[in-house]
């Protein structure tokens, strides 16, 4: 807690800001690209909105009250922006979002940056069928193996609410994977 | 796959991939574009400043309101002839409309003397096509 409140500090302190900011870049670049990319699906569009979630971050940084994690603020910002450029982009092609993400998931086969089997398509197949938000709650605890109380602080969503959402994603998975 | 159990499967990926030292460029990327953080300056005599310039807006605001009702007033006092002659010659109303907004005040005031000459009287009387009408009304 401490340590985390000495962070917050020197990030919110103009004369250490750079040096903390690029200890923040280092430690969350990784984690906050696959998240991101479980959303989007591509590399260039996971890039993008990396990009765009620590430009939010450093201008914002200033509003940030220390009421949450900063973990959990990131992951809001990353999350957020990632529905928003799906969102954008979806509309830009003249479609829904679930029509949108849909597409998303056929382009993997020819994505340079996939390299999954038949199987990692079908599973991709078979969450892009579920809600919006349990496709993000299957995600961060499938892929991303999070802790439900972490989900819980980004997605504000309760933790027995999650287990629940979690647990009809999987019903539905396990269905789809099952058939031809 | 007749019994598909996600916990019992091994734990299938994603299946991304990243460019190669794509995560050192991105660094590198990120903090050479930060945008110009402008530091928030609130000088001390700003805020006196501002309540200044409220107290002197409401001020003038609240002069203009006076002078305004003096130099602008909308309302233009119409003679009595210049109404009279409207209400004769131009209006739809009709003397009978006129007669029956008129209360007892107003009927005692108009009773004037008139100074007239028998001959007068006499031309009226013989050119008023209503006479008949008028005799009718008052029995």
């Amino acid at each position: 807690m401490q340590d985390e409140k000495d962070f917050i500090k020197a990030l919110l302190d103009s004369k250490t800001q750079n040096i903390a900011f690029e200890k923040l870049l280092a430690d969350f670049k990784r984690p906050l690209y696959s998240h991101i990319r479980n959303i989007v699906l591509n590399h260039d569009d996971a890039d993008d909105v990396l990009q765009n979630t620590f430009v939010k971050v450093y201008q914002n940084l200033k509003n940030f009250k220390g009421e949450s994690k900063l973990f959990s603020w990131i992951y809001r910002i990353a999350t957020n922006e990632s529905i928003t450029f799906i969102n954008a982009k979806a509309k830009r092609n003249g479609q829904t979002s679930e029509a949108f993400q849909q597409k998303q998931v056929e382009n993997l086969r020819a994505d340079d940056y996939f390299d999954g089997d038949a199987v990692h398509l079908k599973l991709q197949k078979a969450i892009v069928a579920l809600p919006e938000k349990q496709q993000l709650i299957f995600k961060m605890k499938y892929f991303q193996e999070m802790k439900y109380e972490e989900i819980s602080e980004i997605l504000g969503t309760s933790v027995g609410g999650l287990k629940a959402s979690y647990f009809h994603a999987v019903k539905k998975i396990e269905d789809f994977m099952k058939r031809d | 796959m007749n019994d598909f159990r996600l916990d019992k499967e091994p734990k299938i990926g994603t299946g991304f991939t990243t460019p190669e030292g794509y995560f050192d460029a991105f660094q590198q990327k990120v903090m050479q574009h930060l945008p110009v953080q402008e530091p928030k300056v609130i000088p001390l005599y700003a805020r006196r400043r501002t309540w200044m310039m409220s107290a002197v807006a409401i001020l003038v605001l609240a002069l203009m309101v006076p002078a305004y009702n003096t130099f602008y007033k909308n309302t233009e006092e119409i003679d009595a002839a210049s109404m009279e002659n409207y209400l004769a010659y131009e209006s739809t109303i009709s003397q009978y409309d006129l007669i029956n907004l008129l209360d007892s005040e107003d009927i005692q005031s108009l009773d004037v003397d008139l100074a007239l000459e028998d001959k007068t009287i006499e031309d009226i009387l013989t050119n008023n096509n209503n006479l008949e009408n008028y005799i009718y009304e008052n029995e």
